[in-house]
């Protein structure tokens, strides 16, 4: 039988080789077919049921072009054909049907992934520069013609969706310039606090900030020594959080939480008037030379428009955080200042030399996918990347640790005062009381992790630090601002305030 | 750092793949720096074929009229417009402009006197706004060459309207000036305009042989550099009684910082400007000296050594001055892993015996048949206007006159100054408009000092 059929075949061979060909072109044509009708908007329509998708495009200038031109979903979410077209869009549509299949779309962060972080993963590059060849046509405007030559000598490290993230779909809370009203219209009608606390003892006590409605609660930390930096035992560390050093912290009050905008506006709204133009240099009276210059007016929305409030503070440079604690200094005659690495850790472990103040281990916490559930108990004390939301939190999200501090291991990171160096811990003195880093360096220390952060950069001994160039990168103001960052939007700091045992105050 | 220092060399690259003339294809502190600074890699060298060569013919092709408008018709614009006719078949100037009606009219005057041409009595304009009026009158080509402060803007306006462009050196005198140009060039690119740019040494036979040997590897990797303008006093006109203010700060224009840029910029950068050439990318920061000795008018200085250095570490040194009576030179050197060269036509070993000399062809007399490069510049605009060869320098020279920007600032301030401090700087010089008349700048004009003073 099968002889026969062979036989048939052989002599039939170029009948046979016919009806491959016709077969393949079709199915050829057909799964064409299906590529393109898989690919129209309608289709797209079908799944992504967040109606905003579609609302806010239909606002966007990529739906109502100039040349009449309508640029679809995938235009712009798959990369041009050959280059990864099939490949991107048998991916996405794997996540998508698994997404539409097993999750409720309710759930999706849909806020967090507009942003560039998130946004980069979908929305490629090389379809943005496959249609927009030409960057400098001739009616670019002067300060399209500056940020689009600064993209062309940095096209590495920079991306359309940098400067360009609201052209698919509107925003109609988007700020691409300076932002002159920031920080207006802070609500009043409350009482104005005259004087600041006084503090004659070591406890904790409530700052209230002179000519401002704003208060915030001071820690007082105890004296005492602890082991600093992890062990090579501990789980998910890095190699500069070692060796291990005993070292002596007296006693300082810390904030219990990060600074929070309302306390950060006031520092804007009550110094930035000097910064904001330069006329009132020649004006100023002798009187004031002393008078701290505060923040310049900031390029776009520095809150990202998750809120303000008491959530904490973010996106200012390591000059503005100084800056600001010299101001407070000022207003309330005490000695606040970032805390150095070695009191923050201290203030972060609350009397614990575990990889967290609470009970765990951070490959529990870690976000494990579709086969594993990460522990939840972490959540009672953390922001970190399974729970936040990828934004900032409130404080009262979270409980305080054994000192009394919020938000010390994640939420938002934090600035501290020491330089970064990887082997700092190996050159610090054993022993050592109130040690502050290396004496020079060229970023700062950051610590705490923040609202993206994996469990492993959210223990105590977790360490990082700032990316001074990469953190402005694309800030198109010139010269760039000394005061505001353009590409870090996890950054705040958390302020100290000396204690003298001597004098009490 | 190293991201930044790809991303430099990048821009670089993307100019030399535009611009087919004069821009750079050849790049070997790619391999310095990523190669270890191995001697012998080899791997960054051009082969010839790849290397950006101006046509270079004799004569340009004939072909439909071109017409040429000149804005800027002093000494060098109107040089430039005999070059320009000389360059090739019909070809002509309809239209001058200039600040100075007396400058229009020895510029027209010298036209018709050499060439026989007319430039139309309504195409001649006078004023700041001239150079609009000379691009909007029916040209094809502008020749730019009025006092560099001035040159951004009227680039700009000349790409925005389509023209191609003589783009006389220098382009600019501030750091916004030179990305107004950078970014003209890019429309430039865009639109297909042919940018010839007055940095004639791209033009000059015998540096582009030269170029050819060192681009292709016949001195090695290239390991230091020098470059020299040093030259007696140039010239200054005293204050007259009937000029206002601007008029004459614009007559002595080469003595005043924001007209010329001093003379590391106005002069010097044709030297600088054969380095970046050759080692086909630029410096990355500076630190250089300068001072005033002998300058009779104006702001500037007139010396400045700069010690310039690059992403692999190699240094260029250059100085430039402008005082008689000292010895002069005007030369460029360049040393190689196997071989050292003067740029302008000799090779020579590394024990300094000459090994090549570049000899022009001798005519029927057994003179050498040397074409002079500022006519090259036009013909080979006009060549490739007329058989459509895409040449864009503006970019390239925006390039070295900033090289000498940052070299100056750091001679004025005595600091450090790197090239992305200049790419991100705001410094912007000269009056806000521009008028005939009074401007309150030469009473506050100094000299800057470096540096400063000692303490008690």
């Amino acid at each position: 039988m099968f002889k026969k059929f062979g036989h048939f075949l052989r002599k039939r061979l170029l009948f046979v080789v016919f009806i491959g060909f016709i077969l393949g072109v079709i199915v050829a044509f057909y799964s064409h077919k299906a590529v393109e009708a898989t690919s129209t908007n309608q289709f797209c329509e079908v799944c992504h049921v967040h109606p905003h998708v579609f609302e806010s495009w239909k606002l966007s200038p990529h739906y109502d072009t100039r040349s009449g031109i309508q640029v679809g979903c995938v235009e712009c979410h798959l990369p041009p054909k050959g280059e990864g077209y099939m490949k991107e869009k048998i991916r996405l549509g794997i996540k998508d049907v698994y997404g539409f299949l097993f999750k409720d779309s309710a759930d999706f962060n849909w806020e967090g992934k507009r942003t560039v972080e998130m946004a980069q993963h979908f929305t490629f590059q090389s379809s943005c520069v496959g249609c927009h060849t030409n960057l400098f046509p001739r009616n670019l405007s002067k300060e399209g013609m500056e940020a689009h030559l600064y993209y062309s000598m940095n096209e590495k490290d920079l991306l359309c969706l940098n400067c360009h993230i609201d052209v698919g779909h509107y925003d109609p809370n988007r700020v691409h310039s300076t932002n002159v009203n920031f920080g207006s219209g802070v609500a009043i009608n409350q009482e104005v606090y005259t004087e600041p606390a006084v503090v004659s003892t070591h406890e904790n006590f409530t700052e209230t900030i002179p000519g401002s409605v704003v208060s915030f609660n001071m820690i007082a930390i105890p004296g005492g020594s602890f082991q600093m930096g992890s062990p090579d035992s501990e789980p998910m560390r890095s190699s500069d959080e070692g060796p291990v050093r005993t070292v002596n912290v007296s006693p300082f009050f810390m904030a219990e939480v990060e600074v929070t905008w309302n306390e950060f506006l006031v520092f804007y709204t009550q110094t930035a008037a000097e910064g904001r133009s330069t006329d009132t240099e020649g004006s100023r009276l002798s009187a004031e030379v002393d008078a701290i210059t505060g923040p310049t007016p900031p390029y776009g929305q520095p809150d990202q428009n998750w809120g303000m409030g008491d959530r904490p503070a973010i996106t200012m440079s390591y000059h503005a955080a100084e800056t600001y604690c010299r101001w407070l200094s000022q207003v309330t005659g005490k000695t606040y200042r970032l805390p150095t690495e070695a009191e923050w850790e201290y203030a972060a472990r609350g009397g614990t030399q575990t990889p967290y103040f609470f009970e765990g281990n951070p490959k529990d916490f870690t976000d494990g996918g579709f086969f594993r559930k990460r522990k939840t108990e972490i959540d009672n004390f953390v922001v970190y990347n399974a729970n936040s939301l990828l934004r900032t939190q409130r404080p009262e999200k979270v409980d305080a640790n054994p000192f009394g501090l919020k938000n010390m291991l994640g939420n938002a990171a934090e600035y501290v005062a020491d330089w970064y160096a990887p082997d700092a811990y190996s050159m610090l003195q054993d022993g050592a009381t109130d040690p502050k880093g290396p004496e020079s360096g060229t970023e700062r220390v950051v610590r705490g992790g923040y609202f993206r952060s994996d469990a492993a950069n959210v223990r105590s001994a977790a360490r990082d630090y700032t990316r001074t160039e990469a953190w402005l990168k694309s800030d198109p103001q010139m010269p760039k601002s000394i005061w505001w960052l353009s590409d870090c939007n996890y950054i705040s700091f958390r302020v100290v305030c000396e204690f003298d045992d001597k004098t009490g105050n | 750092m190293s991201e930044n220092n790809f991303s430099r060399r990048k821009f670089l690259t993307g100019a030399a793949a535009i611009g087919a003339v004069g821009a750079v294809g050849f790049n070997p502190l790619v391999s310095c720096s990523s190669g270890g600074g191995s001697a012998t890699s080899g791997g960054s060298f051009k082969k010839l074929s790849d290397l950006a060569i101006p046509p270079l013919l004799d004569a340009a092709p004939d072909g439909k009229p071109l017409k040429a408008g000149v804005i800027g018709c002093g000494g060098r614009g109107t040089g430039a417009a005999l070059n320009w006719l000389s360059a090739g078949p019909n070809v002509t100037i309809t239209a001058l402009g200039d600040v100075f009606q007396d400058r229009v009219n020895s510029c027209k005057a010298r036209i018709k006197k050499d060439f026989n041409v007319d430039v139309p009595e309504e195409n001649c304009f006078v004023g700041f706004d001239n150079y609009e009026k000379v691009i909007a009158a029916d040209v094809d080509v502008v020749i730019l060459c009025a006092p560099p402060v001035f040159r951004p803007d009227h680039f700009e306006a000349a790409v925005n309207a389509r023209k191609h462009v003589f783009l006389e050196k220098p382009v600019a005198v501030d750091p916004t000036g030179i990305r107004k140009v950078m970014a003209a060039s890019k429309i430039a690119d865009g639109l297909g305009l042919k940018i010839v740019a007055g940095t004639q040494r791209r033009h000059q036979h015998e540096y582009i042989e030269i170029y050819k040997k060192v681009a292709t590897g016949e001195i090695g990797e290239i390991i230091s550099a020098n470059a020299y303008w040093n030259q007696s006093k140039l010239w200054h006109r005293n204050p007259n009684a009937d000029w206002s203010e601007m008029e004459y700060m614009i007559r002595d224009w080469v003595n005043w910082l924001w007209l010329s840029g001093d003379h590391i910029v106005e002069q010097h950068v044709h030297n600088i400007d054969v380095i970046n050439w050759f080692t086909g990318t630029h410096p990355t920061k500076a630190v250089g000296f300068g001072s005033r000795h002998r300058r009779v008018t104006g702001d500037q200085y007139d010396n400045f050594s700069v010690d310039f250095v690059y992403d692999n570490g190699m240094h260029m040194h250059s100085m430039c001055r402008q005082i008689n009576g000292c010895t002069n030179n005007v030369s460029e050197w360049i040393r190689g892993t196997k071989g050292q060269t003067n740029c302008a036509n000799k090779i020579f070993d590394l024990q300094g015996n000459e090994i090549y000399a570049f000899q022009y062809p001798a005519d029927a007399e057994g003179k050498p048949q040397r074409i002079d490069p500022y006519r090259q510049e036009h013909v080979d605009l006009i060549t490739c206007i007329r058989q459509n060869i895409p040449v864009n320098e503006a970019e390239g020279i925006a390039i070295s006159n900033m090289t000498a920007i940052m070299g100056r600032v750091s001679a004025y301030t005595g600091k450090e100054v790197t090239w992305d401090e200049m790419m991100n700087s705001d410094m912007k010089l000269g009056p806000t408009t521009y008028i005939m008349g009074d401007v309150g700048i030469m009473a506050t004009a100094t000299v800057p000092v470096p540096g400063e003073a000692p303490q008690g």
